[in-house]
């Protein structure tokens, strides 16, 4: 059961990046669209499952002061790997997102969580830890991706969706529109938690 | 490049495409450090401190290890360890020699390891073949257009004490609404090096 | 002193395993991303100079040694063979010329048999816009079709763009440089095809 709840978490208790304010670099820059959106989300599971997975198997070997160092290179590995992988095999992918993705190797997520958890719990939680935030964090970056190509390319995954007569409102895939839509989002998330922690403690008296 | 040609280039990578409003880099620390003007500018003179001298090595040792050995894929790797290991020595060296500069920034330089703004840096100035002088030009003009953004940023938020702001948005939230509309007045650069 | 031979060993060890992980990794991707990038950065330009092929020209690929670059590294040239029923009839490859805002990259395609030009496409300037830059236009490059390749081209041969001199010259240097190479390597691009 404890595997599931490691798993789970990732889901709302510390959805990346709302709950957990990290990594916001590849999430402002890359989601201009759902597509770019999912692929950066699932490079980045892809390396914590991963890393995570490695720093755990490691962690009784690795002395504590140098684990930083270490998890750092085993992190760059990683991130190296798919760099490697998605030139070979996803090219159109790769090239738009670009520098965001040798810079998963700095997302603090990853590093964050080989620190807080992986290098303290056992395999099988480490990796659902990692698979669980990965993908909370994949399915936020989906999210926000589509909301902003939507109202600011009138499609959703390259189909028109809002008609062809929709006068795209560009602001949302420019920069300025990243930290606005990702603010209100995060006002959003807010707003239904502050609800759902009202409504329990309801319940509870 | 002519001296007008450099003046555009810095002025471009300062305003125009600022690294942190128009290419996202280094968001972590800007809204990590930010709500406080003394922490945004202790880090800011860190960064350029750093981004510049990150800059400098990394370009040497893309075209006098990497590139040599035809090892350019491990570029993510040793340009991570060689920024983390700038960062050690000079957090040395400055508690050392320069133990009141060290006071001021000290807590700031570990920071820096995992600023993506100067791992970014380092991989653009390859990426765009810069040469080693327009390698440090770019490298500093970047770092004081962080500093720019981070140091308005922090003018900004240190009001919203006397602002009251809707629950929900408090904090984070708020913070990113408001670094979107400072890239909109950023974007209004554009129009000064444009059409070039 | 345990303590500090136990870190040298152990981040010495992880750097060892990952350095070998990621070069095995690179040997296995070497070919597949060379493959990948050719094909979305190539193909567009060498479907609009070659027709009726039934092959994979990226696939096809050839790749002849012509000299060093100023390191000394060995450049080659990468030749693009149409092929139909296993028959190379035409081959596509790049020419550079400088016009004004820097170097042009020009991939045109030559018909073997007919020996002429089936087709040119500019792949890189740095031209201005609204001038120069109308090289990559259709009206411009279109004129390059089916002219000989008996003698070296001039800006007479073409329909150059007047007010971009410069440009068209160096479209038309860029696409003579790449014919001088097929005289040179004739032999080896018709072979290697």
């Amino acid at each position: 059961m404890a595997v599931v709840k490691e798993f789970t978490k990732g889901f709302w208790d510390v959805l990346p990046p709302f709950r957990l304010v990290l990594g916001l670099c590849p999430v402002l820059a890359v989601t201009t669209s759902a597509e770019n959106g999912a692929g950066m989300g699932l490079a980045t599971t892809f390396v914590l499952v991963c890393s995570n997975v490695l720093v755990s198997l490691l962690r009784k070997i690795i002395p504590s002061k140098v684990r930083i160092a270490a998890y750092i290179v085993i992190i760059a590995s990683f991130v190296v790997m798919v760099e490697l992988l998605m030139q070979a095999y996803s090219y159109p992918l790769y090239q738009a997102l670009g520098i965001f993705i040798p810079l998963i190797v700095v997302n603090c997520i990853i590093l964050g969580r080989a620190e807080a958890f992986a290098g303290k719990n056992g395999v099988a939680a480490s990796a659902a830890d990692g698979l669980g935030i990965g993908l909370g964090f994949t399915i936020s970056l989906f999210v926000l991706g589509g909301i902003r190509e939507i109202i600011g390319n009138g499609t959703f995954l390259g189909l028109h969706v809002l008609g062809t007569g929709y006068e795209p409102f560009t602001f949302m895939v420019r920069a300025p529109g990243a930290f606005v839509s990702l603010g209100v989002m995060l006002a959003l998330i807010n707003w239904i938690s502050a609800r759902l922690e009202a409504r329990k403690r309801r319940n509870a008296s | 490049m002519s001296f007008g040609d450099y003046m555009l280039f810095i002025v471009g990578a300062i305003l125009v495409n600022n690294i942190l409003l128009a290419k996202f880099l280094g968001n972590c620390p800007f809204l990590g450090v930010s709500r406080r003007m003394d922490t945004a500018t202790g880090m800011s003179m860190a960064v350029i401190f750093v981004m510049t001298m990150a800059g400098m090595i990394t370009w040497l040792v893309q075209y006098y290890v990497l590139e040599p050995l035809s090892i350019e894929y491990l570029q993510t790797i040793a340009f991570i360890l060689v920024i983390a290991a700038l960062v050690q020595l000079v957090e040395i060296v400055m508690q050392k020699s320069l133990p009141a500069l060290y006071r001021a920034l000290g807590i700031f330089l570990p920071l820096i390891t995992t600023n993506c703004a100067v791992l970014g840096v380092a991989i653009i100035n390859i990426k765009e073949e810069y040469n080693f002088l327009d390698t440090v030009i770019f490298s500093f003009a970047s770092a004081v257009g962080y500093s720019l953004a981070l140091i308005l940023f922090a003018g900004i938020r240190e009001r919203f004490v006397l602002a009251r702001i809707p629950k929900v948005f408090d904090g984070t939230a708020i913070g990113l609404v408001t670094a979107g509309f400072l890239a909109l007045a950023f974007s209004g650069f554009a129009g000064l090096v444009g059409g070039h | 002193m345990k303590d500090i031979l136990k870190m040298v060993v152990v981040l010495t060890l992880i750097c060892a395993v990952s350095g070998l992980t990621l070069a095995a990794v690179y040997d296995v991707t070497k070919g597949p991303i060379e493959y990948a990038r050719l094909k979305n950065v190539k193909e567009p330009a060498v479907k609009a100079v070659l027709s009726g092929y039934d092959n994979d020209p990226i696939k096809d690929r050839v790749q002849i040694p012509i000299g060093t670059d100023k390191k000394g590294k060995p450049v080659n040239l990468v030749v693009f063979p149409a092929k139909k029923g296993g028959k190379t009839f035409a081959v596509a490859f790049e020419g550079a010329g400088s016009g004004y805002g820097g170097n042009i990259g020009v991939m045109v395609g030559f018909n073997l048999a007919d020996n002429n030009i089936s087709g040119i496409s500019i792949v890189g300037h740095s031209e201005t816009p609204g001038l120069g830059a109308r090289i990559t236009e259709t009206q411009f490059t279109d004129s390059f079709k089916g002219k000989s390749l008996a003698k070296e081209l001039t800006t007479d041969d073409i329909n150059a763009l007047s007010g971009a001199t410069l440009s068209s010259k160096g479209s038309v240097a860029a696409v003579n440089q790449a014919r001088g190479l097929l005289e040179k390597y004739r032999d080896k691009i018709v072979q290697g095809g």
